[in-house]
Order: C-alpha cells, then structure tokens, then sequence
C-alpha cells in the first residue's frame, strides 16, 4: 500500500516536473513574447512627453502616433517626396554607402550598408536595435529590391515615416531623405 | 551560383565593417544564451532518468540500471552537441536543444515501457534500437552544424537538393532494396537495418522549395489574371505547384503512404503562400488537394478503408474487418484508461494497440501520462515550432526565413496529421511522431532539423547590428 502511495506521488511529482520545464521555458522567453523591456532614455526621463526636444526638428512621436500624417518638419519643405518627382536620387546599392543616425540617441554614427537586408525593432534580433517606448518589437525593415533600398513597415503601432510621410506599402527610400522611428531619425547617404 | 556567393562576400564584408558597433553595443551576451540552454538541459536529463526510472518502478516493480546507463552516454552526447554550439554557433536560439532532448528520451522510455511489457529486450528491443539511433542522429546533427557553417551554402545547390529528393522518394521503389511493411512501400532495407528515405527527402524538398521561390516568387505573384478580386497564376507559373501535386498523389498511389503525400503538399503550400502572400495559391492547392483525396478515396480502396474507419469506427463490422479500426478504437480506449493524470508510467497496458511504439506512440503516452502529461508534450512541440516561426520571421535573408518556416511548419503538420489521426481528427495515416515514434529515420531528419534551425537562429542574431 505504501509503495502504492509512493508511486502515485512520484508520478504526480513527474507531471509537475514537465510542466515545470514547459513553464520555465516560457517565463524564460518572456521577452519574445511580451517584447523586449524598454530602456529609459536619460532625455526621456528628464522631461514630459510633450516636449519640443530643441535639437530635433521633428515634433515628438507621442503627437503623431495618432495622426497619420504629420505635420510638415522643415526638412521636407522641399516639394517632391519620395513617390513624385525624385529631388533626390533614389538610393540603391551603388549610391547608398550608409545608414547615418540624424536625431536621437545616438545621433551621428553610422552603419556602413552592405547587401543584406536591416531589420529595425525593439528586439534583441534586428540588425538595428532602437529600445525606446515608441519602437515596436519588430518595426520595420529596410530591404533590396533590384538594388534599390526598399522601406518597409512591420505592421508597428507607432509607425514609420519616410520624409514625414507614414509608410503602409514598401516604398523607396531616395538619398539624405529622413526616416523617423520613434525617436530617432536616420537617413542613407553617400 | 554567382549571387549567392557574392552576397556572401558583400556579408564578409558588412561584418568586418561593423566590428566595432557590434563589439560596443551588444544586448545579451551569448555566453547567457549558453549558459541558459546548459541549465535546462540538465533539468531535461533529469525529467529523461526520472521517466525511466518511473517505468522500472511501475512495470519491474524495482529499479535496473543497465538502461541507466545508456541514457547517461545519450546524456552526454547531448551536452557534446551543447559544447559545439559554444564553439561555432554561440548565439543559437537556447530553447530548442532542450526541448528535443525532452521529448526524445520521453520517446526512449515510453518505448522501454512497452519492451518490458512485450518482454523484449536486448537488440530484439526497440529501446535498444532507438537509443542507438539516437547516438548516431545527435552525432550527425553535430556534423551538421560543424559543416554547414552558413546557411546559404544550401542556397547554391537548389536543384541538387530538389534531384536528391524524388531520388530519395523513389529508392523505395526498386526491386530488392524496397520493402513493404504493412502495405505500405517506403522503406528500403540494408542488411538488418532498415530507412525510410522519405523522411530525409522531406528535408531536401524542404531546401529546394526555399532556393525555388525565393528565385521565382515576383513571376509567381506579380503575374497573372485577377478573378473575384484574387490574383490567379499564369499556366507556366503553375507548372510547379502542379508537379508538385502529381508527385504527392503518385506517393500515395504507388507508395501507399497517404501521410507523406500530405505532409509534401502542405509543406509547399505553406511555403509558397509564405513566399509570395498569395491566399489563391492556398485556394488552388487545397482544393487540388481535396479533390485529388475524395477521387482516391473512391478509387483506390486502402484509402476508401481509411474514411470508414474514421467515421465509423465503433462498428462491430468496421471494427472486426481486415484493416479496420480495431488498433484506432484500442488507441481511444487507452487515451480514455489514462484520464486526467494517466495510470502512471509502466502501470499502463499500451501493448494491446499494435504498433503501440511507433504510430500509436501518442496513445501510449496518452494512456500512462494521461491529458496532463500529453498536454505537456503538445506544449512542448508548439513551444519548438514557435522557435522555428520566430527565427523565420526575425531572419534577414529570404532564403533562411522561407527554410527556417518551412522546416518548422513541416514539424508541425507532421504532429498535426498524426495526432489528429490517432484523436479520430482527420482519417489515420501512417506517420512518425516527431522526436517520440521508434524509428531511425524519423529521429535522423528531426535532429537534422534541429541543427539547421540552430544554425540559421545563429546567423540571426550574429548579423552586424547597432543598439540605440
């Protein structure tokens, strides 16, 4: 009777094992499933999240997350955005040489681009990792087609901006033209 | 093939030039990644003994520590798998090592159970087999990481891939090689061992279907007539969803092996749909699919069988004929024996289903683990094929993305088809449970599944990159 006994708990104990490992294998990937924790940016933390940050000329994201199309930045007073009339040459694997960072935290550095496709996003796997509140965990891309650089969104909450446009289908991306995510903005140049 | 190894160059090249963000910016050390895949190794090494010594304590009443022993080199082959990935794939994906080894030896020692109570032992045992098979699939899934150092060395021999697998289809059907086990012609027999090359050439066709629509996915969906709002393929786009049909139902016709003919069409359903995001290929294909299934099920009378053994098995006439339901319906009774938290291990009787360890192993584990433990192990698939997904999604080139979802989702159809036939879902077809059934083959092309999911998971996350 006793071994019985003895038996019954060891299997139960053998269930909760398993379940154990399943339910620590899910706690462990809480950060794929809940998204990647998001940092607090020292500029964020100081001040509300309606202010005009003074050396970006962009208005901040918490307005135009709304919004599907923002208010014109002074950059892109120029007519002609990316769709019509191309004021600048479309960027390509022979133009583009490199993804520089415009506004935000690390404004002024560079990626050098290869051929290889850049995904941009919260999560640990993009080629470009923004953690900031705005940024979803898979956010957007920026792809080849034929040799041109293609922007696409991933279906983000915050949304992606190509020369203050909202991008909804792959679109192509001209040179020195800026795409903003959140916070940062970068554009491809020379 | 010429852009495929400049795209490695140019790869090289990015590399090199992001050394130093890489180095500055890093998220997670891969150190961690390690270290966490080595901690749930272990707790899968003790949930392994643990099951076996349960079967010994259930069935023998006592515990024997031959088969110990076993699992203790099983064990530390695992963990050599574990050190390679240290070496040359620091930054894989720490989830899906553990989660095979799991349901690998929960495979081993449901087997040994019903050695034990077929009073089989020795090399006449499946166990023995099965933990020899083991060895060498997790040998072969290390060489395989060792080899393939970057997943798009696949890309370049496309089509070799794609010959290999109707070659590999075919072997079966050679006179004197071939043999036919339970009407069925899929393996092919060398000296006492015995394979199925289909499930290796499921891996193959799986590489070809990547290296074919990432070449030809703009003529697949660009092109062709718009009819109720969908766009239809022209005829010569069609061509290969359309040889790919005639394979599968000459799989079923001639090989009698209706599971593998499934499996083969919905994988390039899936990866056709996943490459050109096309519902009407899906359209097309299912109903290709459907109609090709009722013609043979009106035709060819093995398949007419296996539609009146799903819908009615409990008749004393469907039961009691040749082929009938008698091993679906002793399969239900003992999912229904085990209950919520099953009979234990070893106090089952899994035995009186025929082929309790290989197709029915679900049933068996059903019955001794009861819905508790099986949910657990469906847990554990959905945990694995979400992993595969998720390294798809988080890929960077197509050709990776299209191999890592297809890979995964043969997976999971594989456990759909064969779960759903033992549950009375969809009519029963033979086919192995993965990483669980007895069966060589079966165990040598999911372990290589593992390693190219690790790989692939690997290049992911080791991809130039900058954290802001």
């Amino acid at each position: 009777m006793t071994s019985e006994l003895t038996l019954l708990i060891l299997r139960i104990g053998f269930l909760l094992l398993l379940w154990f490992f399943v339910f620590g294998i899910v706690y462990a990937l809480r950060s794929d499933l809940f998204g990647q924790r998001v940092r607090k940016m020292p500029a964020d933390a100081a001040s509300a999240p309606g202010r005009q940050a003074p050396s970006s000329p962009f208005p901040p994201p918490a307005a135009s997350s709304g919004g599907i199309v923002m208010q014109h930045p002074p950059l892109s007073n120029m007519p002609g955005a990316a769709a019509d009339g191309p004021s600048h040459p479309l960027a390509t694997t022979s133009t583009a040489a490199h993804l520089v960072i415009t506004s935000g935290q690390k404004q002024g550095t560079s990626i050098d681009l290869g051929r290889e496709p850049i995904t941009i996003g919260r999560s640990a796997e993009s080629g470009l990792v923004i953690r900031d509140d705005y940024t979803s965990t898979h956010h957007a891309r920026l792809m080849l087609w034929n040799d041109t650089w293609m922007l696409q969104d991933l279906d983000s909450t915050n949304g992606t901006f190509l020369d203050g446009k909202r991008v909804t289908s792959p679109a192509k991306i001209p040179l020195d033209t800026p795409i903003k995510i959140g916070t940062t903005t970068f554009e491809l140049r020379r | 093939m010429p852009p495929a190894v400049e795209n490695a160059r140019a790869a090289k090249g990015a590399a090199a030039g992001q050394a130093a963000p890489q180095a500055a910016g890093r998220i997670r050390l891969p150190a961690k990644l390690r270290n966490l895949e080595l901690l749930l190794l272990l707790v899968a090494c003790l949930i392994n003994a643990s099951a076996i010594l349960l079967v010994q304590l259930g069935a023998l009443k006592r515990v024997d520590f031959s088969l110990l022993y076993f699992g203790v080199a099983l064990s530390v082959l695992v963990i050599g798998l574990h050190i390679t990935m240290r070496i040359v794939a620091p930054n894989a994906d720490p989830f899906i090592l553990p989660i095979a080894t799991v349901l690998n030896g929960l495979g081993i020692a449901e087997i040994y159970r019903i050695d034990l109570e077929l009073h089989k032992s020795g090399w006449d045992s499946a166990s023995v087999k099965q933990i020899a098979w083991t060895a060498i699939a997790i040998a072969i899934a290390i060489a395989v990481i060792l080899i393939v150092r970057n997943h798009r060395f696949l890309q370049r021999y496309t089509y070799l891939f794609g010959l290999g697998a109707v070659i590999l289809l075919l072997l079966p059907m050679i006179p004197g090689l071939g043999v036919t086990v339970y009407g069925a012609r899929i393996w092919i027999a060398l000296g006492p061992f015995s394979f199925q090359p289909g499930e290796i050439a499921k891996l193959a066709l799986a590489v070809f279907f990547a290296g074919y629509l990432v070449q030809h996915r703009d003529s697949l969906s660009m092109v062709g007539r718009k009819v109720l709002g969908m766009r239809f393929p022209r005829w010569r786009d069609l061509g290969p969803i359309l040889v790919l049909w005639a394979i599968s139902m000459a799989v079923i016709v001639f090989q009698r092996d209706l599971g593998t003919g499934l499996l083969y069409f919905g994988l390039f359903l899936v990866m056709i749909y996943v490459a050109t995001s096309r519902l009407s290929w899906v359209l097309l294909g299912l109903t290709l699919f459907v109609g090709g299934a009722l013609i043979a099920s009106q035709v060819l009378a093995y398949v007419g069988d296996r539609f009146q053994n799903w819908l009615d098995p409990f008749s004393q006439q469907v039961y009691n004929a040749r082929g009938g339901s008698f091993q679906l319906v002793q399969g239900l009774f003992g999912i229904a024996y085990g209950g919520i938290i099953g009979t234990g291990l070893g106090e089952g009787r899994p035995a009186t289903t025929p082929v309790a360890q290989s197709d029915y192993i679900v049933a068996s584990l059903g019955e001794e683990l009861g819905l508790a433990g099986l949910f657990a192990i469906f847990a554990l698939y959905l945990l694995f094929v979400s992993r595969g997904l998720r390294i798809g999604f988080a890929g960077q080139d197509d050709f990776g993305k299209l191999l890592a979802v297809g890979l995964a989702f043969t997976l999971a159809l594989q456990c759909f088809i064969v779960v759903g036939g033992i549950t009375r879902v969809i009519p029963l077809t033979g086919l192995t449970t993965p990483f669980l059934a007895a069966g060589g083959s079966s165990l040598v092309a999911n372990w290589i599944i593992v390693a190219l999911l690790l790989r692939l998971s690997d290049t992911v996350r080791s991809q130039p990159r900058m954290v802001i």
